[in-house]
């Protein structure tokens, strides 16, 4: 399109003539704007799907030649038994807590309340103590379950620390998973005659069952990756035999022997420079793939529940 | 008769048992907020504590006295400095994060093609998760020494030792970017997400090309939505711990503030100085740690009613 090309005949004067041409520029500009706009917008993209890919093969990279060797699976300082093994231990033990307390929360906020002050009240302490930095809940750790309750630097205080620290969010993975069960199903029971418990546990809880299992396998997620809060409250030590399930022993994680070998303690253990480094590559590599273990298992799993449960 | 009874009473306990599980958040909250803010001024009131005006305007930050230049060990409590540094890193890092995380999120809501959608979903929310010790990890062994060969060749006009360079603020904002570009833009996609097809017809009908369609009525009717991302971005920048501790690397403010090569040599923030330090203190020096836990729990409680004010404000 251009201006020879303009209806001349009908609107013949210089006026008509211009303003033909200028929205020609109008249009071409407004056109070539969103060439720009939409490469740029595609150039960002492009540049931070880069980059995160970037960052999950340069860790694996790095770390293979750890994964490969099999003394990295070892219990001398340069393996990781004692902390996988302290890993799934202070795993399992916060689900412990965490799972069934943040679903009777929820629960509660889903099935129970009715909406008003206290729920309001309810979920700006959830978004508040999401938004607590996990150092800080980490010295509050330390002064309450640590030092006030006297539990010292222990798996058990580790545990409870990582209870505040992630049950707000557990809270909103099970609120979401609880309310995705529609009313309808809920009615029915309760017109049957069930009573309001029994309508929870056999009708609410089994449908919600796929994102139950999502959100306890996300939590798990953010429980393996927490540090900081655990610095203060299970310390960065093994006493000597770590692999018994006493809940009273200090012990360290993947996670904070990381910290220890690159960060607080380089240099001060038994290993050289790039031992250390070796083995710090080799739990950032584990960790990442750990990481995304859980995210596709956390979308396959619920997925798979859903199946089984509609197709039974 | 008992049946009914017994069911009655199962509903009761079971109704209790719930509510007190969601009542344990509430003391949980409370509990943090009086502990630490009962612990937060003792540094203020004791002797050989701290005076309330020079903790905040003064840049020496040696609560046991052991740098102490007369050799008496008196402590000295000026948190000007870590502050410093959290604020400017967090507000860098977010500076940065800002095109970033709304450049992808309106691409992935208005343009992105099914394929790059399906694959990018899944890396955000992994990046999302990420264990904050991995990246600073990486930050260590990767960006550090990139960063300390870029200003090798100015290290002697900037006066910065080359041992160090590399470390300090400008390592510890790209880390941070990495830490909360995956939490920006994932809530910056909700925020396009709920933004009602009708907005986009409407704008498409009368003319407008795509990029006129998002910036004159997708990004206006998503602000509030992008505030909070922005809020939360910060939010999590400034309690981030250990990723920026591995590469500040400093033990005080660097002497030459004012120039480009702050950024390239070893530096403080307020979570970094705790995670080193904190353990090895107790009494009076211990205290100022309190006080500086109790200014992180502020400024995010800060930020949390920021994007509470903001969500309600919300049109969709």
């Amino acid at each position: 399109m251009n201006a020879q090309s303009a209806p001349s005949t009908a609107f013949s004067s210089e006026e008509a003539q211009l303003r033909w041409r200028r929205q020609v520029r109008l249009v071409s500009r407004l056109k070539r704007g969103n060439a720009v706009a939409l490469s740029v917008l595609w150039l960002i993209t492009v540049l931070v799907t880069v980059i995160f890919v970037a960052i999950v093969l340069n860790l694996v990279w790095t770390g293979l030649p750890a994964l490969l060797n099999p003394s990295f699976y070892g219990t001398s300082d340069a393996g990781i038994a004692p902390e996988l093994f302290n890993t799934f231990y202070i795993l399992i033990l916060t689900e412990l807590f965490l799972f069934p307390i943040s679903l009777g929360a929820a629960i509660y906020l889903v099935e129970y309340a009715r909406q008003g002050l206290l729920t309001t009240a309810i979920h700006f302490a959830a978004e508040t103590l999401a938004g607590v930095p996990s150092i800080v809940l980490g010295m509050f750790g330390f002064l309450v379950f640590s030092s006030d309750l006297h539990l010292s630097f222990s798996r058990l205080a580790g545990a409870l620390t990582l209870l505040c620290l992630n049950f707000p969010i557990g809270l909103r993975l099970y609120e979401d998973a609880l309310g995705t069960v529609p009313r309808e199903l809920r009615e029915g029971s309760l017109a049957l005659g069930a009573t309001k418990w029994r309508t929870i546990r056999t009708v609410v809880l089994p449908s919600a069952l796929p994102g139950i299992v999502t959100g306890l396998i996300l939590t798990a997620g953010k429980i393996i990756g927490e540090a900081a809060a655990l610095l203060f409250t299970m310390g960065l030590f093994n006493p000597a035999n770590v692999f018994t399930l006493d809940p009273t022993i200090a012990s360290d994680t993947l996670t904070t022997r990381l910290y220890y070998l690159k960060g607080a303690g380089a240099g001060t253990t038994s290993l050289t420079s790039a031992q250390e480094t070796l083995v710090a590559a080799g739990i950032a590599a584990i960790l990442i793939l750990l990481l995304l273990l859980i995210n596709i298992a956390a979308r396959s799993i619920g997925r798979v529940i859903q199946r089984r449960l509609t197709a039974a | 008769m008992q049946y009914s009874q017994r069911a009655r009473l199962f509903d009761q306990i079971a109704r209790t048992g719930v509510f007190l599980c969601a009542m344990l958040l509430i003391v949980i909250i409370l509990a943090v907020i009086g502990f630490i803010s009962s612990k937060a001024f003792n540094v203020f009131f004791e002797h050989g504590g701290a005076n309330f005006k020079t903790f905040f305007t003064v840049d020496n930050w040696d609560p046991t006295g052991e740098n102490d230049p007369t050799g008496n060990g008196i402590p000295s409590f000026g948190a000007f400095g870590l502050i410093l540094g959290s604020i400017v890193i967090t507000v860098v890092s977010v500076l940065i994060v800002i095109p970033l995380a709304f450049g992808t999120a309106i691409f992935f809501t208005e343009i992105s093609p099914r394929w790059l959608a399906s694959f990018l979903k899944p890396l955000i929310e992994i990046f999302t998760g990420v264990p904050s010790v991995v990246i600073g990890f990486l930050g260590l062994t990767v960006l550090v020494p990139l960063l300390g060969r870029l200003v090798t060749p100015f290290a002697a006009s900037w006066g910065i030792l080359p041992a160090t360079a590399g470390y300090g603020w400008g390592a510890a904002i790209l880390v941070l970017v990495i830490m909360i570009l995956p939490t920006t833009l994932s809530i910056s996609i909700d925020a396009f997400r709920a933004v009602p097809n009708e907005v986009r017809e409407a704008s498409l009908a009368l003319g407008s090309t795509r990029w006129q369609m998002m910036r004159k009525a997708i990004i206006p009717a998503a602000s509030t939505g992008l505030g909070t991302a922005v809020v939360l971005g910060m939010a999590r920048a400034i309690g981030e711990t250990l990723a920026v501790e591995m590469v500040l690397g400093g033990s005080s403010l660097p002497k030459n503030l004012f120039s480009l090569s702050v950024f390239f040599q070893p530096n403080v923030n307020i979570t970094a100085k705790i995670a080193e330090d904190f353990l090895e203190t107790s009494g009076v020096s211990q205290d100022a740690y309190w006080t500086l836990a109790f200014v992180l729990l502020v400024i995010s409680f800060i930020f949390i009613c920021i994007s509470r004010y903001l969500a309600n404000r919300s049109a969709y």
